[in-house]
């Protein structure tokens, strides 16, 4: 009775702030809309908006009206529909596949810094691709083989440090550290093998910077199933990952099967995160904020955060590729510079404003 | 549920490598019934906590929840029968108290199905029963230490199970707090019929909110039984090396233990500490301040002839000193005096404390004599012998007697204890071996 009073009265604090949330998660929708609305305008080809608007929308003839002597008619439709779009929807999905991946593992390790490579899975991925470069294995198929073995690398990699996890009794900073140890394992082997050949590490490094350039309908279709696919599922985990915040065993005493949550999450988060990867390379940074921007503005939630994040991430990677296309027209910028460039000021701001509250909050 | 006392532990044993933390463990715990478990640090409270979770592997040994071996039972299902309140349970984010407790549904959850609501009801009774419906709302780093406390406590009881456990769940807590986490346990056990075991430090709480203590030493178990037939002197003596006094409060029957100082003193740099036996001469109350610098020090220390009905023989009583008593008003007896001589000729040092000298006990001061010369003799001096000699003078003549002899004055307890510092760590205090034999 007296409780129902005064739960009347403690709503308004936390209802103020559930606004500003909301306001919060609608700006990055709308942000993430308008990228998407305004992405296919933007690329390195000049291409006037009318143009590429009537080629989205199936005009039978484009270019009406428009001389250009830099491109064909047909060659604006191709780049519309088999550069422009592609490239696109893998921007959001690899950046999708970062921002949950980094959520589900900076959940299991409690652990703020943690992020999709954290694991050594960037690493593995390397060694994938670097064998492909190196014993010129099916290189032939380069855009598939590449890929494939990246992906193989780097999943490999989550599952090596998965069976580390299986010990029963183990602790999480027993798996970070050997995460970190296999990590460096894998960079050894790599620079071995590229020892016997420098020419391509130049390669390898090109690839290790991240980019949407290999982007098209049928790569667009595999990193969409196996991001969805499994990061759907990965985002179910939310009611695990809160109670795993209270520490591993209070979580396993409220009846949280910490052992197989770990064990899932970081498979997972590995193949996820593979998915992407073995197509853009490393993108940096996107993993590492993506989960921190929903946690400091909508709050810490699990349920919400992997979601978050995942939207968070595409909305990041999406406006940090048109960004470095709007700033550096002439030349691809390979889009894990530019994440790394636009998103660690951003990020910085957002932990000194935060550091700034919380001691604010000490001294009340 | 099936039959079956709410908790059975079977010849548990735990190791942590080498280290055995449980050995042997049997016990048994009945539904509704609030059993703390006390010990020292190390003694294997938590680790028996721990080992009832499943958070341990057994060395040896079962453990039966309400009749069902925890060993079959899945992870989610004993998360259903137990529940635990750790120690100091660190929410770091600040989730509203409402969601927090929500978490401590999920073994009542289908997996990934949303919260019904049979959870919403568990929430607000759980709120409730701790005292935070108003709070519901409120992010949970909003929260007082007590009313954070409660909310650990609201988010086990979510999970509605018949058996909780705490691990020190008001050491954080000021007394206030204490009183008022524990009455609410206490009210959950009786309304509820929760099963309660709590691992508590405080005797004195164990004791007046428990209806059975189990102490376990060095990882067995030394005592079980209610409060008052377990929290005995022995007991402290024995299981913490606490020399305490115990008292029974009058109106409930419940004792309550006044710890007054280790059996044995911490052995630092300081060369008093398990030094002696000093011998302290003394009576009348002189001797006061005196004992309790020895025994803050933890010098060992003897006492005599002291007067029954005197607050000497009574601090020497409270702080566990062998002591030698007389009647009060009557001469000493040569039996007393004998006894006295005993501790006199053990000991290293001797004191002789201001006390007002009169034809009754002049034998106090002058039984001192012999071993002027012998070993360190220290005489205050504040009040001068003057002015506490009712013997017309014949104290005042001994008392010069053994300043001439050899023997120290001092003014202060601060003083003695420089100098008898001095005398410990000096040639003379060093190579004679310890005698303990005072202590036994």
């Amino acid at each position: 009775m007296g409780g129902d009073v005064a739960s009347a009265r403690g709503a308004s604090e936390p209802k103020r702030r559930l606004g500003r949330a909301w306001r919060l998660a609608i700006a990055v929708a709308i942000l993430g809309l308008l990228a998407v609305l305004v992405s296919p305008l933007i690329g390195p080809v000049p291409i006037p908006a009318e143009v590429v608007l009537r080629v989205l929308f199936g005009s039978a003839h484009p270019c009406a009206g428009y001389v250009s002597s830099a491109y064909s008619c047909s060659a604006a439709r191709v780049i519309v529909w088999e550069v422009r779009v592609p490239e696109i929807l893998l921007a959001l999905i690899a950046g999708a596949a970062l921002g949950i991946s980094g959520a589900g593992l900076q959940g299991i390790f409690r652990n703020p810094l943690a992020d999709p490579f954290l694991l050594g899975i960037s690493s593995g991925a390397t060694l994938g691709a670097s064998v492909v470069l190196v014993f010129q294995v099916g290189i032939r198929e380069a855009n598939l083989v590449l890929p494939l073995f990246a992906f193989l690398g780097a999943s490999g990699t989550g599952g090596v440090v998965v069976l580390l996890a299986r010990n029963r009794y183990g602790s999480v900073e027993t798996l970070l550290l050997g995460g970190v140890a296999i990590a460096s394992f894998l960079s050894a082997a790599d620079a071995l093998m590229l020892l016997y050949n420098p020419a391509l590490s130049l390669q390898v490094d090109y690839w290790l910077l991240g980019g949407l350039g290999s982007a098209s309908w049928s790569v667009d279709a595999i990193a969409t199933s196996l991001v969805v696919a499994f990061g759907t599922v990965l985002s179910l985990y939310g009611p695990e990952l809160n109670l795993i915040q209270l520490g591993n065993d209070v979580a396993q005493s409220a009846g949280v099967s910490t052992n197989r949550v770990r064990v899932i999450v970081i498979l997972l988060a590995s193949v996820v995160t593979a998915a992407a990867v073995a197509f853009t390379g490393i993108i940096g940074f996107v993993g590492l904020v993506s989960p921190h921007v929903i946690r400091r503005t909508v709050g810490t939630d699990y349920r919400i955060v992997l979601g978050g994040s995942a939207i968070t991430g595409a909305t990041f990677l999406l406006v940090a590729r048109d960004i470095s296309i709007l700033a550096f027209p002439s030349s691809v910028l390979p889009i894990g510079i530019f994440t790394a460039f636009a998103g660690v000021p951003f990020f910085l701001y957002l932990l000194l404003r935060q550091s700034r509250v919380t001691a604010m909050g000490a001294g009340s | 549920m099936t039959a079956g006392p709410a908790l059975r532990l079977t010849d548990v044993t735990v190791r942590y490598g080498e280290r055995i933390a449980l050995r042997d463990l049997d016990l048994s715990i009945a539904r509704g019934e609030v059993v703390a478990l006390a010990g020292p640090n190390g003694s294997g409270k938590t680790t028996l906590i721990r080992a009832v979770l499943g958070l341990l592997p057994l060395d040896r040994g079962s453990i039966e929840i309400l009749g069902e071996p925890l060993a079959s039972l899945s992870i989610r299902e004993r998360a259903r029968r137990v529940a635990w309140v750790p120690q100091g349970e660190g929410a770091r984010d600040d989730v509203r108290l409402a969601d927090y407790i929500q978490y401590g549904r999920y073994a009542h959850r289908e997996p990934w199905s949303g919260e019904l609501s049979t959870d919403r009801a568990a929430v607000a009774r759980a709120l409730s029963a701790a005292g935070l419906a108003d709070r519901a709302q409120e992010g949970i780093l909003s929260l007082s230490g007590g009313e954070r406390q409660r909310a650990t406590l609201a988010r086990a009881l979510a999970q509605e199970a018949p058996l909780l456990l705490l691990d020190e769940p008001t050491s954080h807590l000021d007394i206030g707090h204490q009183l008022d986490f524990l009455g609410r346990v206490r009210q959950l056990a009786r309304e509820s019929q929760v099963t309660v075991v709590a691992a508590l430090h405080d005797l004195n709480l164990a004791a007046r909110f428990t209806d059975r203590v189990v102490v376990l030493s060095r990882g067995r178990q030394v005592a079980d039984g209610p409060a008052p037939e377990v929290l005995s002197e022995d007991l402290l003596r024995r299981v913490w090396g606490v020399v305490a006094e115990r008292r029974i409060e009058p109106q409930t029957g419940v004792p309550y233990l006044i710890p007054r100082r280790l059996v044995e003193p911490p052995r630092g740099d300081d060369p008093l500490a398990g030094w002696g036996p000093v011998h302290v001469v003394g009576g009348g109350g002189s001797a006061g301040p005196i004992l309790r610098m020895l025994a803050d020090e933890g010098a060992r220390t003897t006492v005599g002839v002291l007067n029954l009905l005197d607050s000497d023989a009574e601090l020497a009583e409270d702080l566990g000193l062998p002591s030698v008593i007389e009647a009060p008003f009557a001469p000493l007896s040569e039996a007393v005096r004998r006894e006295n001589s005993e501790l006199l000729a053990r000991a290293r040092a001797i004191v002789v404390g201001p006390f007002p000298v009169g034809p009754s006990n002049l034998a106090n001061l002058a039984d001192v004599a012999p071993f002027v010369g012998r070993i360190p003799v220290f005489l205050a001096q504040e009040p001068p012998i003057s002015a506490r000699d009712w013997t017309g003078g014949r104290a005042t003549e001994v008392w010069n007697r053994l300043l001439a002899g050899g023997a120290t004055p001092f003014a202060t307890p601060a003083e003695l204890g420089d100098r008898l510092r001095s005398v410990a760590g000096g040639p003379i205090g060093r190579p004679v071996p310890a005698d303990r034999s005072h202590v036994e």
